[in-house]
């Protein structure tokens, strides 16, 4: 706890040195191709998402310093200012207006979060900025017809078991699981992941027999795991977040249902997850935006280097951060220029016609900025969870069906 | 079968709806006080029974053993230094801001001292299960429920057989009338008080077998104990763990044809018929009578 409290201090005191820095040396303007190159940011270092936003703020400084130590973009230094908006939607378009307006900032990226991220796109949209994000997964960024919006993930809620989809509607017509029950949150994001899935495999013909959506306070999943049970699909589905997954596994395990196929969204992939369900996570499955073993060129530096810069190995929050940097800075490299005005244009392009490698993967985007991949799905086999889909980023085979739990 | 299955898990649910709400209808029935902070005393010590497994490695209910009068004194010093200093007529009132201030500050310091990060207790038996008529048991759920039916029926005998709960029950039934008879009722609802918040500590342990706890679960828990204590009847122990057994049951059954959202409302249409209907509540108590 002390000790990331003391690291945003420093970064905060590291900001208002920029700042005074930036102000005292206002008037020099003409080394703008030489000097740094300013990135501005807001985040929500405070309130309610202040913990992804340290995650995604140590993202950056990760970005920012491995870039810089080989020479930074264009031959320019990389320098991150960073404004504190309290998780506060109106704070943060101040902050961008004021990042882009009044500081002049070169290039700017994304807060965390949905919340935040649609108002400050729009600030960034009305200045013709690009406006690269880390978090905001949820349909309504891509159905507000921003053109200079680009999400720096592999897939939005609804894409994230594509690969899974595929791959079980792929089983010969024996094997193929034919009756799912699904299990949601009422929250955009859990339960868009498990109606992705829904939708894909009612298509392909494998049958519905439980559907239900829980609300976020609840407490009790005794009565939602015995509808299941009781209807004894083939696979299980939780659009989960946290604490719900773990309970509903637990209720389910209670009950002894023992499905060919259980997956869940978020709650597998939390390091605390094993613990919390006493080890018994046989063969669950989890769509999974980032993995530090993920095979890509990239993630083996950033793992390496982020563990030397931070102490600690980075998780999907930190990692969405440096792939921001990642996608902004090959704009950079390729437009050949960062700083305000038609050069903006000249990045969003880019972006808009090209793949850019990074930590999770190869990413490319539609015209409304959507990412066109899916997320990886791991699975817990021992007691590790390993990539199994797709097929180019596998550490282990999918077992199907499943060990008992 | 579902239906059954049903039933056993509705009865199990309503046992530990029982325990929970038992304290808060104590905490009425002798001093009408709204006490908004008992469910955060409930995470509190489901805490505390966490980190006594996390740490010591030893069985959480052996926690008991230090809780349980721990909560008791915290409960006689809540009520002797903070509560009985409100002024009676604005007492009820009060308390609300009070106890709504304590379950901050306990939410807060959880916070504080065990993160953010959700826990659960990690048990051999977490997920044992047992056949009965083709419906499973599960061995923690029906622990809880043991814990519940010792300490309600402890409770009971306490009430009945003993001095003190004579006492104690006179001071709720006409607190004048039995400081006329020699009773002494500032030491009585100090008592009472600490036993309400002593069974917070077997409830928050018994609810950490089974539950994910986070420090602001307790908010999902103070709306469905305080319907339950007002169908029960503010200030009857025996109506508030009726009251729990039905809606728990009713919860349990209504979400096979409704789902796991309008299930949950079943807690408030009960809270809103009796208001309207009998707002004295359905088991007993004849307190709210006096509002």
């Amino acid at each position: 706890m002390r000790s990331p409290a003391r690291r945003t201090t420093w970064a905060v005191a590291l900001s208002a040195t920029l700042f005074l820095t930036a102000c005292g040396g206002g008037d020099d303007g003409g080394d703008k191709a030489t000097g740094p190159i300013v990135v501005g940011i807001s985040l929500p270092l405070t309130g309610d998402f202040s913990e992804p936003g340290k995650g995604v703020q140590e993202g950056y400084e990760a970005w920012a310093k491995i870039t810089n130590d080989k020479g930074g973009l264009l031959g320019r230094q990389i320098e991150l200012k960073i404004l504190d908006d309290q998780s506060n939607a109106d704070r943060v378009v101040a902050d961008y207006e004021q990042l882009i307006g009044s500081d002049q900032v070169d290039l700017v990226v994304g807060p965390f979060s949905t919340r935040l991220v649609v108002p400050s796109a729009r600030v960034a949209q009305e200045y013709g900025m690009l406006f690269v994000e880390p978090a905001g997964a949820a349909a309504e960024v891509f159905n507000q017809g921003f053109k200079n919006l680009f999400y720096a993930a592999p897939a939005v809620a609804d894409d994230h078991y594509n690969h899974l989809a595929e791959y079980l509607l792929a089983l010969p017509a024996g094997q193929k699981p034919t009756t799912v029950a699904y299990a949601a949150m009422d929250d955009p994001f859990a339960q868009g992941t498990a109606y992705g899935l829904k939708k894909k495999l009612e298509a392909g013909g494998v049958k519905t027999v439980v559907d239900e959506v829980y609300p976020p306070n609840t407490t009790d999943f005794g009565s939602i795991a015995a509808k299941i049970a009781a209807a004894k699909p083939d696979m299980v589905v939780g659009g989960s977040q946290y604490q719900d997954g773990v309970n509903l596994i637990v209720a389910l395990q209670q009950l002894n249902y023992q499905p060919k196929l259980a997956a869940f969204s978020t709650a597998p992939t939390n390091p605390e997850f094993a613990k919390a369900i006493g080890n018994k996570t046989e063969g669950i499955l989890s769509p999974t935006g980032y993995s530090q073993d993920a095979p890509y060129a990239s993630n083996k530096e950033f793992v390496e280097k982020f563990k030397a810069q931070f102490g600690q190995a980075p998780e999907e929050d930190q990692a969405n951060g440096y792939t921001t940097g990642q996608v902004v800075g090959a704009a950079v490299e390729a437009a050949g220029c960062a700083e305000q005005g038609e050069c903006q244009q000249k990045l969003i392009d880019w972006l808009h016609s090209n793949t850019v490698e990074t930590v999770v993967g190869p990413l490319k985007w539609d015209a409304t900025g959507k990412p066109q991949g899916a997320h990886m799905i791991q699975q817990w086999v021992g007691d590790d969870i390993k990539i199994v889909l797709p097929a180019d980023a596998k550490e282990a085979d999918l077992v199907y069906p499943k060990p008992a739990w | 079968m579902l239906v059954f299955q049903s039933v056993i898990l509705g009865l199990l649910l309503g046992g530990l709806y029982a325990l929970l709400a038992a304290g808060l209808t104590l905490y009425f029935g002798i001093m009408r006080v709204v006490m908004i902070a008992h469910s955060a005393f409930l995470i509190l010590a489901a805490y505390l029974a966490w980190w006594t497994n996390e740490r010591l490695g030893i069985d959480p209910l052996l926690s008991l053993v230090v809780t349980v009068p721990l909560f008791f004194g915290a409960g006689v010093l809540l009520q002797r230094g903070l509560l009985s200093r409100l002024r009676p007529a604005t007492l009820t009132m009060m308390s609300v801001l009070i106890t709504f201030a304590i379950a901050l500050i306990i939410e807060g310091l959880l916070g504080y001292a065990f993160s953010g990060t959700q826990r659960r207790i990690q048990l051999g038996y977490g997920t044992a299960s047992f056949d009965l008529f083709g419906a499973r048991v599960a061995v923690v759920k029906l622990i809880a429920f043991g814990l519940a039916v010792v300490s309600l029926a402890g409770l009971y005998l306490l009430m009945k057989r003993t001095q003190f709960g004579w006492a104690l029950r006179a001071t709720i039934q006409h607190q004048d009338a039995a400081r006329l008879v020699g009773i002494d009722t500032e030491r009585t609802a100090g008592f009472g008080f600490g036993l309400g918040l002593a069974t917070a500590a077997v409830g928050g342990t018994a609810l950490s077998l089974d539950t994910t706890i986070y420090p602001s679960l307790h908010w999902h828990w103070i709306g469905p104990l305080m319907a339950i204590i007002v169908v029960g009847g503010l200030g009857s122990v025996p109506g508030a763990a009726a009251a729990a057994l039905v809606l728990g049951l009713a919860q349990s059954l209504l979400q096979i044809p409704m789902g796991a959202t309008w299930a949950q409302t079943v807690f408030y249409v009960a809270l809103f018929a009796t208001l309207a209907v009998r707002p004295q509540g359905f088991f007993g108590g004849r307190l709210a009578q006096r509002f």
